[in-house]
């Protein structure tokens, strides 16, 4: 029965939207509304800018040319920390579409059913992913309202789409994540490899950043953090292009996961 | 293939590891079920009755050989399969936060047409006197083991696979459950179920097959087995054991392995008791033990008899 996994994931996981959105949209409230006053955003600017650059990515921020809007300060603030959390969420997700079920032993009575191994990874995979969706759009109606309500005049069109922008490096971590879990069967190790994963996709995108030069470029490019940011949506100079290329390593992986699920042995 | 087969293997075969460190869980099974009876898989823990189970459902790999159920491959056709069986599995592991009921009826949902299902499993839970409304964390061992049946049995499936079914099942249940079995056998389905519990093979299997060290050693109708049943008997008495009993006991066919260990006496017997309870007589018998063999106890003598055949 094609949608019972889906649905029945969804049904049981859906409270995962309250749990992540309410606490991401707390933090953007509170950011949004340190943001209304204009001599802290002022005073943020002032900080930086007497920073090195690598210190000024550190914080999440690649221009000072950010913090001359409400929007600008908060997309540096909130969406550097979001994406964090975002990957946490998409690691957990990624483990939770086979490898939990696998590691408890229940993948044996779910599998027996009449479901094929890629229905059934397909099934979670959406589920999850549309949960991540769900917790993004959540954790943005509740910081886009906070905007409206303390500071009217900021363009939440860019916020939003600044925090819609970070759901392309989401779907890759779980899928790594889903990936990792099809191929090695043993969850402990799928969890160290995931979270090595985002830290050295985090430190490629830090250190491309800080340093100049071809190889820091390519670095930074490497790193999924590089194209999930909305800091070049505020500036203008976003490449969707970025976007799509994790999509297109989203859908491969997705592939791959399924096809190496589909072939091993499972539970042992 | 044979027409009333409903599984059919032919040299399957499982090698966990590669190299040095690979082990043969399996070794070229040739084995066959029929339709309508009750085919239990005996052997002791470790022989290779789980792969050989879960090779069937399709949750690991042959590294050799091919198996058929209903006449379809397990591996190309395994969707279709698990539409018609129901399985059972060793160590039943569920969503801990869920209900019975939760679990039930997203399995139903699963298999379609869910209401008959569902109404079909109340009637099973019924009768195994199981409470679905409680969480599967909240269950006994037991109970979790019903749920477990109630899972497989729902959908009255044409072939039922279990492993290991009784585990952890109280004597009542147990009872209970040799009776579904019965019953589902008169409807014409087919079992196979894995067991180390000689008593409940010999109490519901048309056939059994004696597997060791992956290695399927035997395949015999249970009345075959039970010719090689015997029994461990041990006998105190109030004083010393009667004076040319032991001499008189190793002369009798269906009497082994005498023993006198002060004022007791051990022994082994093949067959009827009436006999031997006759000479043991003799004498003041304060303590009679009767253990039942082990399947290893049964499986060796089994073997030892057809040697000497």
């Amino acid at each position: 029965m094609a949608g019972i996994v889906l649905g029945n994931t969804l049904r049981s996981a859906w409270k995962q939207i309250l749990y992540w959105g309410f606490g991401m949209g707390l933090l953007g409230v509170y950011i949004v509304f340190i943001g209304s006053d204009a001599d802290i955003v002022q005073g943020y600017a002032s900080l930086f800018e007497s920073m090195p650059p690598a210190m000024l990515q550190a914080f999440g921020a690649s221009s000072l040319e950010l913090f001359s809007s409400t929007e600008g300060w908060f997309v540096s603030i909130f969406v550097s920390e979001v994406i964090i959390f975002l990957s946490i969420f998409a690691v957990m997700a990624g483990l939770n579409i086979t490898a939990n079920d696998e590691n408890s032993g229940n993948l044996d009575v779910l599998l027996s059913l009449p479901i094929s191994r890629a229905t059934f990874l397909m099934e979670r995979w959406i589920a999850y992913a549309l949960l991540g969706l769900g917790i993004l759009l959540f954790t943005a109606a509740l910081t886009l309202g906070a905007m409206a309500l303390f500071s009217p005049a900021a363009d939440t069109g860019v916020v939003l789409l600044s925090m819609l922008n970070l759901y392309p490096g989401t779907l890759l971590v779980m899928t790594v994540t889903c990936l990792l879990a099809a191929v090695l069967r043993r969850r402990a190790v799928a969890i160290a490899l995931a979270a090595a994963f985002v830290v050295a996709s985090f430190l490629f995108n830090l250190i491309g950043a800080a340093a100049s030069g071809a190889i820091a470029d390519l670095m930074q490019q490497l790193s999924y953090f590089s194209h999930a940011g909305g800091e070049d949506i505020v500036l203008g100079t976003h490449d969707p292009a970025g976007a799509g290329a994790l999509l297109i390593i989203v859908a491969i992986g997705f592939l791959v996961s399924v096809k190496m699920f589909d072939s091993r042995d499972i539970g042992l | 293939m044979v027409p009333n087969a409903i599984i059919e293997t032919r040299g399957l075969s499982k090698i966990y590891g590669s190299g040095a460190q690979s082990t043969t869980a399996l070794d070229s099974l040739n084995l066959q079920v029929n339709q309508g009876e009750i085919f239990g898989y005996l052997g002791p823990n470790g022989a290779g009755k789980t792969t050989t189970i879960r090779l069937l459902l399709d949750l690991i790999r042959p590294s050799a050989g091919a198996a058929t159920i209903f006449g379809d491959d397990i591996r190309a056709k395994s969707v279709d399969i698990h539409r018609r069986i129901g399985f059972l599995p060793g160590e039943l592991s569920l969503w801990e936060g869920r209900s019975g009921k939760q679990i039930i009826n997203f399995v139903a949902n699963v298999r379609g047409d869910a209401d008959g299902i569902l109404k079909q499993a109340e009637k099973i839970a019924e009768r195994l006197e199981l409470d679905t409304t409680k969480r599967v964390r909240d269950l006994s061992s037991g109970n979790k083991r019903k749920l477990g049946l109630v899972l497989a049995l729902m959908h009255d499936p044409e072939l039922l696979i279990l492993d290991e079914p009784t585990n952890g099942l109280d004597p009542l249940v147990q009872q209970t459950f040799h009776e579904m079995m019965n019953e589902y056998r008169q409807r014409g389905k087919t079992v196979f179920l894995s067991s180390h519990v000689l008593s409940e093979v010999q109490a519901i299997c048309d056939r059994v097959g004696i597997l060791r060290d992956g290695d399927l050693k035997a395949v015999e109708s249970v009345e075959g087995l039970t010719q090689v049943e015997f029994h461990h008997i041990e006998v105190s008495y109030r004083e010393a054991v009667p004076p040319e009993l032991r001499e008189r006991l190793a002369g009798m066919p269906q009497v082994s392995d005498v023993a006198v260990h002060g004022r007791r006496l051990d022994l082994r017997l093949v067959g009827d008791f009436d006999p031997l309870l006759r000479e043991l007589g003799a004498g003041y018998v304060e303590l009679l033990r009767i253990e039942e063999p082990t399947l290893e106890d049964i499986f060796l003598a089994f073997y030892s008899d057809k040697e000497k055949v």
